[in-house]
């Protein structure tokens, strides 16, 4: 019964992932809404060296690490 | 509303046409960092360049070099008895130093239209260290590309060079390594080459919430086994004046999870973006981090930024002052003189601008950026504490990039 469920789940994560459910989303962004994300300051990666250079001062001040992500968001058109 | 009709209809074709992708990105950028102190400086140059190249539609190369020119004066001894006594500090034996650390690194990746898989390697190399590291993250859109799915994963192979310490009895006859002379030669005995294995997993998540937010969640964990003390640090223990070197666990888990987010604000011709992060690790070593940026265009080709960062840390549940180490002992069998991991804050101030050129007419560059940076860190760290006479730092950077 519960892996019934779960693949039921699977399958439907998978096909709304793809957007491949048939059904619009309306709650989404869509591309033409992207005009302000499209701009370079709104780019969570807009400088990957100046980046880099700020965490390697950090790693050898601060006890912690982490906390960089994987870049994304933006037009969303590549 | 003052982005005008004209930059807005750029915009939106940007966004459905794609963004301009050079073929070939070279970017190089000098840091400067100095860290004063009456007895203990420390000053950092860092440069680096990187390049990179498209291959055919889907494929692209990189390659990077980075050196660290580090000069200066470290403690040695943590908690000399007479020094503290003196009321001069708590660093004993502070010892001027040069040296060079240097990282060449290259990379490959692969990217479809929803998909991105990268891998690289890198190896860094100095008198007492030596690094491998192996790389690989894949990223991948859903929803419409709403979301951003990355997975990353690194992998370090380290030495360290370290006194060979084969005869002491117990972690409080260990010796401190004396020079980095006969490090990684072959047949010398005084000195041994340690390891380290290190692994990095990085999820993150990242949400086109709105058509002006981003919303970014995710996590790291990390496992070090290895040795991680410093080889030349001693630290003083007890009340009969032994200084043996460092000596910190061999096994280190540690945890971070994230949050940030970025708003566009048109009205202002600028964005705002802030971040909170949580930590901890198996040395109990807990923290929290807060940053904020402000960037805001002044015309076309110019953007200004000022930014912020709140650091918290408790000190490594072995941590302590370099008084208590000496009239109550060591906790355990561990001791450090380590600032990274003794209770701190740090307050972080920071201006930045950049300039970019895109040619209207068509010509040998795509993109020119131009990019400064300034920084001031406070720190607050506990009076008898390492490095406690380090109270603050500077950071300037000066960077260039050109798109082919």
């Amino acid at each position: 019964m519960a892996s019934r469920f779960f693949s039921k789940a699977l399958l439907v994560l998978v096909l709304a992932a793809s957007g491949c459910a048939g059904k619009t989303h309306t709650w989404l962004v869509k591309p033409h809404q992207r005009a302000y994300l499209a701009d370079r300051i709104m780019r969570l990666d807009a400088n990957p060296q100046q980046k880099k250079a700020d965490q390697h001062v950090l790693v050898y001040r601060e006890g912690a690490m982490g906390g960089d992500g994987t870049a994304g968001g933006g037009c969303g058109c590549n | 509303m003052q982005l005008s009709r004209a930059t807005l209809v750029l915009l939106a074709a940007a966004a459905l046409g794609g963004p301009a992708h050079a073929a070939v990105e070279a970017s190089s950028n000098v840091t400067l960092f100095r860290e004063p102190s009456a007895k203990t400086p420390v000053q950092v140059i860092h440069p680096q360049v990187d390049v990179s190249a498209d291959l055919g539609k889907w494929a692209g190369v990189n390659a990077g070099y980075e050196v660290d020119m580090v000069s200066g004066a470290t403690p040695r001894a943590y908690g000399s008895p007479t020094e503290t006594a003196a009321g001069v500090d708590a660093v004993s034996g502070a010892t001027s130093f040069s040296d060079q650390r240097q990282q060449a690194r290259g990379g490959l990746s692969v990217n479809t239209a929803l998909v991105g898989l990268a891998a690289g390697y890198s190896y860094g190399w100095e008198k007492d260290y030596r690094s491998h590291t192996l790389s690989a993250s894949a990223r991948g859109d859903f929803l419409e590309r709403n979301f951003t799915l990355g997975l990353a994963y690194t992998r370090n192979f380290d030495s360290v060079c370290d006194q060979n310490n084969q005869n002491a009895q117990g972690p409080l006859d260990l010796l401190a390594l004396a020079s980095s002379e006969n490090c990684f030669k072959v047949g010398v005995e005084d000195v041994v080459e340690r390891k380290v294995a290190t692994h990095t997993f990085e999820p993150s998540l990242v949400w086109t919430a709105t058509p002006r937010l981003l919303l970014q969640g995710g996590g790291t964990l990390q496992v070090i086994d290895g040795f991680q003390s410093s080889p030349y640090r001693r630290v003083f223990v007890g009340s009969q004046g032994r200084a043996p070197q460092e000596h910190v666990p061999t096994l280190r888990q540690r945890y971070a999870l994230f949050a940030r987010a970025r708003l566009a604000v048109p009205e202002a011709r600028g964005a705002v973006s802030v971040m909170a992060r949580a930590y901890r690790d198996t040395w109990d070593l807990r923290a929290a981090t807060a940053e904020a940026e402000l960037l805001k265009y002044l015309g076309p080709s110019i953007i200004v930024g000022a930014h912020s960062r709140y650091h918290l840390q408790s000190g490594a549940i072995f941590f302590r002052t370099a008084t208590q180490y000496r009239t109550l002992g060591p906790v355990g069998q561990y001791w450090t003189g380590d600032r990274e991991l003794s209770p701190l804050r740090m307050l972080l101030g920071g201006l930045t601008l950049a300039f970019l050129k895109r040619p209207q007419n068509k010509t040998w560059y795509e993109e020119f950026e131009l990019n400064v940076k300034f920084d001031i860190m406070k720190y607050v760290t506990e009076p008898d504490g390492p490095s406690s006479d380090r109270k603050g730092a500077f950071t300037s950077m000066a960077g260039v990039a050109l798109r082919f």
